[in-house]
């Protein structure tokens, strides 16, 4: 059932992209298979038990669909975070929760795979993460 | 003559009340006024007062818990259940006050007008209510069986943001504590102990593992890592962002509602409308309406 409903997705999300939009797309998705699907899954259903910490004391990598909550963020928090990685104060690591890609792609790169994870949600949860994005947009540099 | 008209005319022969007269929403009342049980204290910086509620009314202090004035609320058309007072932040410090029943409602003037703020939310039963510690027009508000809602312009339109967490919530605070991926924190009080979650809705997850009933949590702005949690078992405290507790010393009463001042003094509420203060870890409780 999961399934299905992560497969509607993305029929819904096709049938509003743009034709334009479909290199960049292409690109995207691209990206997330080489650099973020180890980790958040290949169809972004992230790791098991995501929401609590494991046994290291660290919080698995989240899903990207309409399970998780990366929909609920801000482009310009999505894009530092891919950009900048991010380490949970409560770790009990020193490791990074999240690695930083700043080095390892473009701004073009690091919003094209952005744009890719956009297809992963219902249009509602579009609808939620464009108006958070109202006033957080990407930053020029990735414009 | 019920009780609450019999403090008020009471109120109205002490002799802070020239000091009051012509203000609409204010009334004095003796410090001994029969306020019960404390369930939210607030500190309006701004204004260097000191605010309680209890499950009906609201007062406030402007000589530190000395002497009280009630807050007229606006009039009661159903059975209403007060849970939650908070001021925003910067300078203006409006006051929000919500409850079982009424809703939320906003006074820019201190507690002299108010503005029902409850368009768009699900219903008028908000259990909890926080206002964000830095950013003055956003305010949180928890409906049991619906979630958590954000406004960011005063509470004029609300969007539900999070289920909450599981067994749900009896008072929240929001915390500029650092290393949020957004502005900061939300630490709730919760029947298995306190949860938090960042300001993005990531998650909530136990902060520690004090695993038992919390009725009130606060932090100090001086030092946002600083958490108290009051519980059935007493007062604990944390200086790690809510990982580990300690017990606390903590005034005899029972602790319902706690708020920090900006100068770090912690404040705690109990039964019939009884205020403590102390100043530090190591300083002993004052009970300031005594």
């Amino acid at each position: 059932m999961r399934r299905l409903a992560l497969c509607c997705g993305f029929a819904v999300a096709a049938a509003t992209a743009s034709a334009g939009d479909a290199p960049r797309m292409d690109a995207g998705r691209r990206i997330y298979a080489a650099q973020c699907a180890a980790c958040h899954g290949a169809r972004g259903e992230g790791q098991p038990a995501w929401d609590r910490p494991d046994a290291a004391g660290e919080l698995p990598a989240p899903p990207h669909d309409r399970q998780g909550h990366t929909w609920k963020h801000s482009d310009a928090m999505l894009y530092r975070i891919v950009k900048n990685g991010w380490r949970d104060p409560f770790n009990k690591t020193q490791r990074l929760t999240m690695p930083g890609f700043g080095r390892a792609l473009s701004p073009q790169e690091m919003r094209d795979v952005i744009e890719y994870l956009k297809t992963m949600w219902t249009p509602e949860q579009k609808a939620f993460q464009k108006q958070e994005s109202r006033h957080a947009p990407f930053p020029p540099e990735a414009r | 003559m019920n009780g609450r008209r019999r403090f008020v005319v009471a109120g109205a022969r002490a002799a802070g009340v020239a000091l009051l007269a012509g203000v609409p929403g204010l009334q004095a009342a003796p410090a001994q006024a029969a306020c019960g049980r404390v369930v939210a204290l607030a500190f309006a910086s701004s204004l260097r007062t000191l605010f309680k509620a209890s499950a009906d009314a609201v007062y406030r202090s402007g000589d530190g818990g000395r002497n009280w004035a009630l807050v007229a609320l606006p009039p009661a058309t159903v059975s209403r259940t007060l849970t939650s007072i908070a001021l925003s932040a910067g300078g203006k410090g409006a006051l929000y006050v919500a409850g079982l029943g009424l809703g939320v409602v906003r006074s820019d003037d201190g507690g002299r007008h108010w503005s029902a703020r409850t368009k768009g939310l699900p219903g008028n039963d908000v259990a909890a209510l926080a206002t964000h510690a830095d950013r003055p027009g956003t305010v949180y508000a928890y409906l049991a069986g619906h979630g958590i809602f954000r406004s960011e312009d005063g509470g004029r339109r609300w969007r539900l943001m999070d289920a909450g967490p599981r067994g749900g919530i009896t008072r929240l605070v929001h915390s500029n504590m650092p290393g949020s991926m957004q502005s900061g924190w939300l630490f709730a009080a919760a029947p298995q102990g306190v949860q938090r979650s960042m300001d993005c809705f990531c998650g909530w997850h136990d902060a520690g593992e004090l695993g038992r009933t919390v009725r009130a949590v606060a932090y100090d702005p001086r030092q946002p890592r600083t958490v108290y949690a009051a519980t059935d078992a007493g007062l604990f405290s944390s200086t790690d962002g809510g990982e580990k507790w300690s017990p606390s010393n903590a005034p005899g009463a029972s602790v319902e509602a706690l708020a920090v001042a900006p100068d770090g003094a912690l404040y705690a509420g109990g039964a019939e409308g009884s205020v403590f203060r102390r100043n530090g870890d190591a300083t002993a409780w004052e009970r300031i309406n005594a």
